[in-house]
């Protein structure tokens, strides 16, 4: 056979062989040796995956424990161009449950991209619907997505989550570490069907999911405050407002609402101005409401008592200036407790140049005013009250009626809240306890300090009450209930250090039952188009929403 | 020609054909143990497949269960949600008002103590 064959054929016939068996010994080589690595991690990489497991974000629930915001995977619909076979069906069947104009989805098929979303999170109903018309190359992807079942209510209490997860704003900005939890690792191997292998390589480091959050705030009054803020607002075409109801037996925030307000859910379009919460976040000069706390250090000084008397001539003269009551209106002979019942501020400069300006700005401090309350929300301001040098011979007797000191709402309910409880200043608290897999862990209220004596803030309970029976609060009155308050109405400074002619800013402070007080709220409108009787306003907004709160927290009348 | 079995060996009796029966008896004996071998190797791997097999479509039913679980949990969470919401005091309020009803104007209160008293 091989007789045909010549021997140069045969030996370049063995030299190819035996080159060819030469490289492929030598690539052979090559990967089970230099190359090994890269094609194990390259047959790694196609049957392993290595997947981050995200940590379900924290739950927030009222005191009552209902849900306040919570995280639910939503279906994000994608689509794969080459896949889907008619663009324009596809389009046309799609754009009225996506609310979407088919022409922009038909652009978006036709866009080239390989993989694409169509629309993210989808509403579940809308979810089912696209899922019913079965059009091939269409998919679904979860998606967490931040969810608030009373829509906008609490709004400034809550925050929100961006794009990111991450918590901006609120007890979601304030809280967002613990709510976050802690990401977990899944490294698994599977199958070319994508599907996890029984069999196969598991390794897993299970996440930690974010701390559930039980907050102070009550569905119900957290309504009635939104409600009752709204109207008033409306009302009076005010450009903000706050309002705030305190547990003056602990400090607990029960309802905190602030004017204007804001989606969560609908972040993107909000008004910017919206997303601060002004009832711990602003700063103003409170006006007459500071009477109640300068008679009560008169009253814990010894200074002055209920009965003390003084001569209203309308006016008082204090550091060279004449500081006059509202409308120029004079009323005699004039008790400590008509000061308040007429809110006359010459009777508040009276009590004042008694008191003298060291005591006063030594309670002024005690009361809180000046600094952070150290509430657990974000962006708390301090207000203003001036270093004692800074202070003019006629400072104490106007910041003795509440101007030329800016305090925040919170730090006014606060103080009334040290009046109602008898004398304890509390921090207040928007978390009432965490949950976590360690169980519950319950807040416990602070008691700051003991501004006043149990028995000056006996005496102001009464003297306040007699202020909504007999006085200028009278719009306050709750049939059945004793309610004790005060109102305000302050001048508003403009940038050149002088004050804003014809506008101001109105508020209410009180609290109810006066005999054994439940809640202590306070109401403030900045610019009502009413401006001075801008207080009737808050008055009313307070009595709607003492009626609302008594009744859900089922208090018996403590009056016939 | 020399004829084995036919020779008597000295002194003994039928060696011959007990060594036959030794020989038959050896291969009887590897046939037996070598099939039962191979038997059993066939066996064990048989019940090793079997085993993963069942193991792995048990995986796959797990993985099946689970995400069911994962979507069941998932409507819960919704369902949840949607129940927060009705429950919401703003809405209820909101469709109070669309029913018409109005705030009652004043709650009567029982005090318990009197009625106590009496008794």
């Amino acid at each position: 056979m091989t007789e045909g064959i010549s021997p140069t054929r045969l030996r370049v016939l063995f030299a190819l062989f035996a080159t060819a068996t030469l490289l492929l010994s030598l690539r052979v080589g090559y990967w089970q040796t230099v190359g090994r690595a890269a094609l194990l991690e390259g047959a790694t990489n196609q049957l392993q995956s290595d997947l981050v497991v995200e940590a379900q974000r924290g739950v927030i629930r009222d005191r009552s424990g209902r849900v306040l915001a919570t995280t639910v995977d939503l279906r994000s619909l994608y689509a794969i161009p080459k896949r889907v076979p008619d663009h324009a069906e596809a389009a046309a069947k799609l754009a009225p449950i996506l609310a979407t104009p088919a022409a922009t989805i038909r652009s978006a098929l036709g866009s080239g991209a390989e993989w694409l979303y169509l629309k993210r999170r989808l509403p579940e109903p809308a979810a089912r619907a696209v899922e019913a018309l079965a059009i091939p190359g269409l998919g679904f992807e979860p998606e967490p997505k931040r969810m608030y079942p009373n829509d906008a209510l609490a709004a400034q209490v809550l925050g929100f989550v961006n794009d990111d997860g991450h918590g901006q704003y609120g007890i979601e900005g304030a809280y967002d570490k613990l709510l976050r939890g802690v990401p977990g690792r899944l490294t698994v191997e599977r199958d070319p069907k994508d599907r996890e292998l029984a069999v196969g390589l598991r390794t897993a480091v299970p996440p930690r999911n974010g701390v559930d959050l039980v907050l102070t705030i009550d569905l119900e009054v957290q309504t009635a405050a939104e409600r009752v803020l709204r109207r008033a607002v409306e009302k009076e075409k005010a450009p903000s407002g706050s309002l705030l109801v305190l547990d003056p037996r602990d400090g607990a925030v029960l309802a905190l609402a602030s004017w204007p307000t804001f989606d969560p859910a609908r972040v993107a379009v909000a008004d910017p101005e919206a997303l601060r919460n002004r009832a711990v976040s602003w700063a103003f000069e409170p006006g007459s409401t500071m009477k109640a706390v300068t008679i009560a250090a008169g009253i814990d000084t010894h200074v002055v008592t209920p009965t003390t008397t003084y001569e209203d001539k309308g006016c008082a003269v204090i550091g060279g200036r004449r500081l006059c009551n509202a409308q120029g209106k004079s009323y005699g002979t004039t008790t400590v407790t008509q000061i308040l019942e007429r809110s006359a501020n010459a009777g508040a400069v009276f009590v004042a140049a008694k008191l003298g300006q060291d005591p006063l700005y030594q309670y002024l401090r005690a009361f809180g005013f000046g600094t952070a309350t150290g509430i657990d929300l974000a962006a708390e301001a301090a207000g203003s009250v001036r270093p004692l040098a800074q202070w003019y011979p006629v400072d104490v007797g106007t910041v003795a009626y509440g101007q030329g000191i800016a305090v925040t709402p919170l730090q006014l309910a606060m103080a009334y809240g040290a009046i109602a409880n008898g004398g304890t200043l509390y921090r207040p608290y928007v978390v009432a306890a965490t949950r976590d897999a360690d169980g519950e862990h319950r807040t416990a209220p602070v008691a700051v300090r003991s501004p006043i004596s149990p028995d000056t803030a006996d005496t102001l309970r009464t003297m306040l009450v007699s202020t909504v029976d007999r006085g200028i609060a009278g719009g306050a009155k709750v049939a059945g209930y004793s309610v004790a308050g005060k109102t305000g109405t302050a001048q508003i400074p403009s940038e050149d250090g002088r004050y804003v002619d014809d506008a101001y800013i109105s508020s209410f402070a009180g609290f109810a039952p006066a005999n054994d007080p439940r809640f202590v709220a306070v109401i403030v409108l900045e610019r009502p188009q009413s401006k001075l009787l801008g207080t009737v306003t808050a008055m009313s907004a307070f009595h709607d929403l003492a009626v609302d709160v008594l009744r859900s927290a089922r208090v018996q009348p403590d009056r016939p | 020609m020399r004829r084995p079995f036919q020779a008597r060996p000295r002194g003994g009796h039928a060696v011959p054909r007990r060594r036959s029966g030794v020989g038959t008896t050896w291969e009887v004996r590897t046939f037996v143990v070598v099939s039962a071998a191979i038997c059993a190797v066939f066996l064990l791997v048989v019940l090793y497949l079997s085993q993963a097999t069942t193991v792995a479509t048990s995986g796959y039913e797990t993985q099946r269960l689970e995400r069911v679980r994962d979507e069941l949990r998932r409507q819960n969470a919704l369902l949840e949600v949607e129940s927060a919401r009705l429950d919401s005091p703003a809405r209820i309020e909101a469709e109070a008002k669309r029913l018409g009803l109005v705030r009652a104007a004043s709650v009567p209160v029982v005090q318990a103590e009197p009625i106590a008293a009496k008794r």
